[in-house]
């Protein structure tokens, strides 16, 4: 009896494991197309383009490469000058936004403190808020106060992150022992090291998975940029792309692929550095250290 | 020792909380505000300096509510109607997709008994579609289904070619459900490995001695995932869920990108008419900040909703009493 | 683990500390005009990249004291800078012409300009342009008042567009209350392109002239079009690409603009255009194409399977966008490539141009004259127009023709190009130039369009009925526009 189900276990196992990597190649495959297609077409002129969006491998690969990467010197492409930028806002953002979000989580999951309910409260609510609703306003009151052109305009804000802060809070109401807090305490140690030498190692895959999102949304960001930084040396890697859509009347496709390339590299490398917390698998709680 | 527990600790409750608590004030706070008011003024036309709030009463008819003028405008527009209704119908289109596979993936790559070979290569690959700009991937899906020469066009004919049939290009972008279908799935192959990401962090949280205990139980693997895995992770189902709705509310590069108004508004959504009414033509202010509040109360009473069906039905019981025993001491002095 | 993530972090701070440094370098520059920024950013960029002698060129318009903020959403008028810097050293001495270059198409850079325009300031622009599309919110609406007039400005307008002999139209678009607020450098005036080889085929000819007796050019009536449009599908070949090619003809030909006494107005002339799309749609008259889509292009460089006859549109549309997609020489049969004749449309239209304006609260007047003077009313050998008609913006190389306002430049510039086998084919669009009409146009033209052509696209497919079709166009602009 036994022998039979546990055969039939094995066999429905295999089944299972046939559909898994069936499901799963079919999604890579479908995830690595957006991609191929960007850098194959960063190798294609703009009028091969046009005329046929999809396409494997170019007339002239090298030479339109090289074209593509011309037009980008005509058109005031700098790519150390946006790496940089992006670089210096995208990381700044992250960390602020990581680190204080988990602060503030802490200070909610960890204390009871009178307004700790209400304040909660309010960050649910902030999150809700539409983003179309602050950007009429922070505009207005950049523009007003003639902070244009400082990067720290874009770096600042992620301090108050509500759904990183949201995030956090979920995570550690799930993970936080008050245990590890409180012998800590009898350790002597302060609240704040407690937090910075405890608490945060804890959350290391919520950082990490946090910091992700955070750095592809910040440095994939456009529409602030671009109308909060006018000067074209605080320009970041995706304004300058966008520089090559030019107007309708005459895009250069092949150098937008180009770029768009260039943009995304970092990422990827950010990301699998990133990546190794999500895809380890190991058990990063308290449990196991 | 008896000093130390004497500490009181909800000052760095405070404490800790202040970065944000500034940082909010000054970046969204004020600007918040600022937009709110602006639902109640005639703030309209660019650079327009001269805009003061709506009286109370209509200053012609006389008629009272005249101060929610710009909501009501809002409220009757058969744009802002049907934008909504798009905005729902494409979410709910995308969401049941991508929370299914979200959670399959999670419960596959999860599995500590059916170790996936590649799973590390799979987990990594399936994010990747969101590192890129939705405005660049909505790009190349309006260029991908053009008619009547568009890639998709062209491959669908040579499909029927190949069985010996005429196939006529198809106007997918001219037509309502293509349209709304082609974003939802957009939105789905962006957001499924994030969510995906999102649940596998909440896993790789829970103790693995949880696990231990089950397998020792005999629990097979769904029962694992249904009764261990997704119970341990409801908090952070519930951070995918309200996300998902507010992001899904909020929608907008996708779309925006990929039909804008076209196709008769096919494709419209809350958000795009905010900024149409904003950004372009007339400046409309006071509309479109009035009908970010209205969108504002919508995921509100929503999220409220999905908050109210995921709470934590034991942790309320527990602050329940605590409340009780605390009034009992309270009385008892 | 932990190393790493602390080295990781450690670098991240020493960014952002660095960012902090980025933060105040400027704001100490901008309050001390004298010092350079220009220099410490291409020390930068030495530093990281190895620049080419263009991009040093395109960084530093000028090194002058004085600051000239120039926004625009292409390079066509930073590098127009630059030549202008090359031809007079003084100007590039005394002053540094800041660019800030936003593209279109992404719809943020009319948000932004307003924003600092409406601003002013240290950082406002000084000197701004504006696409056909949306010029008349900057020339006569709702951004109008930021504009100086060239006559504040110091030109003498009236002479000068006499002796340049100004596209009359450029003027109507570009004047708020009878006063030029604005001039373009291109004239964007259209024509018909089309085949030599099909004309030869249908026709018999493919002399300009004797095209443009069938297709009835300049007498503002589409009877001859259609009848032509008849002998072509005969023959076997679609008129058009697709409806978007006769839009321009439409939309300029109206008599009556798209909001009259703050209504909403549809002229007869343009309800007319879902009548002929349905016409062009049903009677298979073109190839169904959209503009910008691969269709389209495949007309251009004569791989669809039934290539369309013709093309409406200005100079930079032969130059630009069909020159970058002929394909290979037609005589070769590679492609279409000396295939193209022009000649006058039978209705008049323009599409497109680039406007120059200036702030009228400018703190360099002098600076942003001369340069102005210099793009837009020029008509000498040294002027910006002459190197733009004959392709000359670059030393040496001979670039794209393309023609220009002044009708004095254009009568003694050479516009013969390869794509039409050698015509000269500015008389055509100096024709077409003088057809053209900047009336009846409203600020809201752009938006107002998108709808009016989806409503069109909507019905000429079969996807709902006229009354429907004009119905969800009323609708759409009634709700975003607000009349």
């Amino acid at each position: 009896m036994s022998s039979v189900s546990k055969s039939s276990i094995e066999r429905s196992d295999k089944v299972l494991r046939v559909v898994i990597y069936i499901v799963s190649i079919f999604f890579s495959i479908l995830t690595l197309f957006p991609f191929f297609l960007m850098f194959i077409n960063a190798t294609r002129s703009s009028a091969e383009i046009q005329r046929y969006a999809v396409s494997f491998i170019s007339e002239h690969p090298i030479q339109n490469l090289q074209k593509n990467w011309a037009v980008f010197n005509g058109k005031d492409f700098h790519p150390a000058t946006g790496f940089l930028n992006s670089f210096i806002i995208s990381t700044g953002a992250t960390i602020l936004n990581v680190y204080f979000s988990s602060l503030t989580a802490y200070a909610i999951s960890a204390y009871e403190w009178k307004f700790r309910d209400t304040f909660n409260a309010i960050i649910m609510a902030i999150m809700m808020i539409p983003g179309t609703v602050t950007m009429i306003g922070f505009y207005q009151a950049v523009y007003k106060l003639g902070l244009t052109n400082k990067l720290s305009m874009l770096i600042l804000p992620a301090i108050a992150a509500p759904m990183t802060v949201f995030f956090m809070r979920q995570y550690l109401q799930a993970t936080l022992s008050m245990e590890i807090v409180q012998s800590a305490r009898i350790d002597g140690a302060g609240e704040f090291r407690i937090f910075n030498q405890i608490v945060v190692p804890l959350m290391k895959p919520a950082i990490a998975t946090q910091a992700i999102f955070g750095y592809v949304a910040s440095w994939n960001q456009l529409f602030t940029p671009l109308i909060l930084l006018t000067n074209k040396k605080k320009a970041t890697l995706p304004m300058m792309v966008d520089l090559l859509n030019g107007d309708i009347y005459r895009t250069e496709f092949g150098s937008i692929y180009l770029g768009l390339s260039i943009t995304v590299l970092p990422l990827i490398i950010v990301y699998a550095f990133l990546s190794r917390y999500i895809v380890e698998g190991v058990a990063l709680g308290g449990v196991k250290s | 020792m008896r000093n130390k527990k004497l500490v009181n600790y909800a000052k760095y409750g405070y404490l800790f909380s202040i970065p944000f608590i500034v940082a909010f004030c000054i970046f969204t706070l004020y600007p918040v505000i600022y937009t709110f008011v602006i639902g109640f003024t005639d703030l309209k036309g660019l650079a327009n300096t001269d805009w003061s709030i709506l009286p109370f009463k209509d200053p012609k008819t006389g008629e009272a509510w005249y101060i929610f003028k710009n909501f009501k405008e809002v409220l009757t527009s058969q744009t802002f109607a049907k934008a909504f209704r798009n905005t729902w119908i494409i979410w709910i289109m995308n969401f049941i997709p991508q929370i299914t596979f979200g959670l399959l993936f999670t419960a596959w790559f999860t599995d500590r008994r059916s170790k996936v070979k590649g799973q590390g290569l799979f987990k990594i690959l399936f994010y990747m579609p969101n590192i890129i700009t939705a405005a660049t991937i909505a790009m190349l899906f309006n260029v991908m289904f053009q008619f009547p020469k568009g890639p998709i066009n062209d491959l669908m004919g040579g499909i029927a070619k190949l069985f010996g049939h005429q196939r006529e290009p198809y106007q997918y972008l001219l037509k309502e459900w293509p349209v709304k279908s082609i974003i939802a799935f957009i939105q789905f192959f962006q957001w499924y490995g994030h969510t995906m990401v999102n649940l596998i962090a909440g896993v790789i949280g829970i103790s693995p001695e949880i696990f231990e205990a089950a397998e020792i139980d005999g629990a097979n693997r769904v029962q694992t995932f249904f009764r261990i895995t997704i119970p341990c992770i409801r908090q952070i189902l519930l951070f995918v869920l309200v996300t998902a709705l507010i992001g899904g509310l909020n929608m907008f590069d996708v779309p925006q990108q990929f039909i804008n108004t076209q196709a008769n508004n096919a494709g419209l959504t809350t958000n795009m008419y905010i900024r149409n009414q904003a950004f372009s033509g007339s400046y409309l202010y006071n509309r479109a900040a009035a009908a970010s509040v209205v969108l504002f109360l919508v995921i509100v009473f929503f999220s409220m909703i999905l908050f109210f069906i995921m709470r934590d039905k034991d942790e309320a019981r527990l602050k329940k009493l605590r409340k009780q025993e605390l009034k009992a001491a309270k009385k008892g002095f | 683990m932990k190393k790493v993530i602390a080295s990781v972090l450690s670098v991240a701070m020493v960014a952002a500390i660095a960012a902090g440094c980025n933060d105040t370098k400027p704001t100490a520059t901008e309050t001390q005009p004298g010092t350079e920024p220009v220099e410490t950013s291409d020390g930068e960029t030495t530093a990281e990249t190895e620049p080419t002698e263009t991009e040093k060129e395109t960084m530093t318009l000028g090194t002058g004291s004085e600051h000239i903020n120039l926004w625009s959403f292409t390079n066509e008028v930073p590098n127009m800078v630059n030549k202008y810097i090359s031809l007079h050293p003084e100007f590039g001495e005394k002053y540094t012409v800041d660019v800030t270059i936003i593209a279109t198409t992404n719809g943020a850079y009319q948000p932004a300009l307003d924003a600092a325009l409406a601003a002013g300031g240290q950082d406002a622009p000084d000197l701004y342009t504006a696409e056909a599309a949306f010029v008349l919110k900057y020339t006569q609406g709702s951004a109008s008042q930021f504009a100086a007039t060239y006559k504040e400005l110091g030109i003498d307008v009236d002479a000068k567009i006499k002796e340049a002999a100004i596209a009359p139209y450029t003027i109507d678009i570009g004047s708020r209350n009878g006063e030029v607020v604005g001039l373009g450098y291109q004239a964007t005036g259209g024509a018909m392109i089309y085949r030599a080889s099909i004309a030869q085929e249908v026709f018999g000819t493919d002399d300009p002239a004797k095209i443009e007796e069938i297709f009835g050019s300049g007498s503002q009536s589409w009877d001859k079009f259609w009848e032509a449009a008849d002998k072509l599908k005969a023959a076997g070949y679609p008129i058009v690409s697709g409806d978007g090619d006769i839009w321009h003809s439409v939309e300029n030909s109206a008599s009556s603009g798209w909001v009259v006494d703050g209504q909403l107005n549809i002229a007869p002339e343009r309800e007319a255009f879902l009548d002929m799309s349905k016409k062009l749609h049903d009677e298979g008259l073109s190839n169904l194409s959209s503009d910008w889509q691969p269709a389209w292009f495949a007309d251009m460089n004569g791989t669809s399977e039934h290539n369309a006859f013709c093309f409406f549109g200005p100079a930079w549309l032969l130059n630009y966008s069909m020159h970058d997609n002929v394909g290979g020489n037609f005589a070769d049969g590679e492609g279409t490539n000396g295939d193209w004749r022009v000649c006058a449309p039978p209705v008049g239209f323009y599409w497109g141009g680039t406007y120059l304006i200036a702030n009228k609260d400018t703190d360099n007047k002098e600076g942003v004259k001369e340069f102005i003077e210099w793009v837009t009313l020029d008509s000498s050998d040294t002027g910006l127009q002459y190197f733009w008609a004959n392709g000359t913006m670059v030393d040496g190389e001979v670039g794209t023709k393309d023609c220009v306002s002044s009708g004095t430049v254009m009568a003694k510039s050479n516009g013969e190009v390869e794509i039409c086998g050698g015509q000269n084919i500015f008389p055509a669009f100096i024709k077409g130039n003088e057809y053209a009409s900047g009336k009846c146009m409203t600020e809201y033209d752009e938006k107002i369009n998108s709808y009016w052509r989806d409503a069109v696209n909507m019905y000429s497919n079969g996807e709902c009925d006229r009354d429907a079709a004009i119905a969800q166009f009323t609708q759409n602009v009634n709700d975003n526009l607000s009349f």
